[in-house]
């Protein structure tokens, strides 16, 4: 199956995953710790729901960092 | 109108007037140092992609974690970038869950050229976000129309722009921000955006506005340090000079020096 996180195609040899597994081929275990939110397919993922949110073939992650602003 | 006695957002009581940015500073210790001078207690802020490799964006959220922490202050999450309500909504939620804050500042641009902020998109994500249970501080023009549907709706904070993001021109439509805040009474107004000098920082709180809201015009400054401090004071000259109720200007001269008993007056006749 392939998706994308930020644009990038990540492919992975099973058919489905949830958001957990899908950040863990993207992100290190100590970027894990780092603050980020997640939205799939452009709507937002809550953290309490990543166990339960599938990743499809052809999904979209935004994986968002906090950053200075005006 | 009477201006409150200090900032009201939402019901919070904020002890500055002045928001700023944490953006283009030329480093993340100008920025402290210039965010802390500027004696503001709200700071925004965003969230973008990133790689995380980069260390360089958890250093500058340590950074702004610091001075907020340091100043008592608040974080103002924006959704810089967005041009759907969709987008914006879901950008918002995201920065609520990061930043554990239900204030967002909205941004929704509707022009590439001159970011102006598209009124349709704009009024629809505030709708959706307040029923979302968000304190919702839009960034909108200098529309009284759209001004007033953002207040029907239940927007207590008000966002204006003097003119557009990052030109730093000033008050391009004073007559437009003034009929705002004449037809406005009892919305907390917050100038956002355009800000060039600490005058026009002052000219808005002349005119009764509640707050100011600016990022490039500290950080792009020579001296950003020295120019926060300038603005914090501007601020406070203009919040108190409208306080103190100004003179009306009149169409004649009027001599301020009593003239009775002048010596040497020219008597008629």
């Amino acid at each position: 199956m392939k998706f994308f996180i930020n644009g990038q195609a990540i492919t992975i040899a099973t058919e489905s995953a949830n958001i957990i597994i899908a950040l863990q081929h993207y992100l290190t275990p100590e970027q894990h710790q780092q603050s980020f939110a997640v939205a799939l397919n452009g709507n937002f993922i809550g953290k309490t729901d990543y166990q339960h949110t599938d990743v499809n073939q052809g999904d979209s992650i935004d994986l968002l960092f906090p950053i200075q602003g005006g | 109108m009477k201006l409150s006695q200090e900032l009201i957002i939402y019901g919070q009581p904020v002890q500055s007037r002045l928001l700023i940015g944490s953006a283009l500073y030329p480093s993340p210790e100008i920025m402290k140092q210039a965010i802390l001078a500027s004696e503001s207690k709200i700071v925004t802020l965003s969230l973008k992609r990133q790689n995380p490799a980069e260390q360089s964006g958890a250093k500058i959220w340590q950074y702004i974690q610091d001075i907020v922490k340091e100043s008592q202050g608040f974080l103002l999450p924006n959704t810089a970038g967005c041009k759907t309500a969709k987008e914006a909504v879901t950008l918002a939620k995201m920065s609520r869950e990061i930043f554990q804050t239900d204030w967002i500042k909205l941004e929704v641009i509707g022009d590439d050229y001159n970011l102006q902020p598209d009124p349709i998109e704009l009024l629809t994500a505030t709708e959706q976000l307040l029923n979302d249970g968000f304190k919702v501080l839009p960034y909108c023009t200098d529309d009284l129309v759209i001004c007033q549907r953002l207040y029907d709706l239940g927007c207590q904070v008000i966002m204006p722009w003097a003119s557009p993001i990052g030109t730093g021109k000033g008050l391009m439509n004073p007559y437009n921000l003034e009929t705002i805040r004449l037809r406005l009474p009892n919305a907390t107004l917050i100038l956002d955006a355009g800000i060039g000098k600490p005058s026009d920082a002052c000219l808005a709180m002349e005119m009764g506005y509640d707050g100011v809201l600016l990022n490039s015009a500290v950080a792009l400054a020579d001296n950003p340090v020295l120019m926060a401090k300038a603005f914090a004071q501007a601020v406070t000259a203009g919040e108190q000079g409208y306080i103190a109720g100004m003179m009306q200007q009149r169409q004649t001269a009027h001599p301020s020096t009593p003239t009775l008993e002048t010596p040497f007056w020219h008597q008629q006749g």
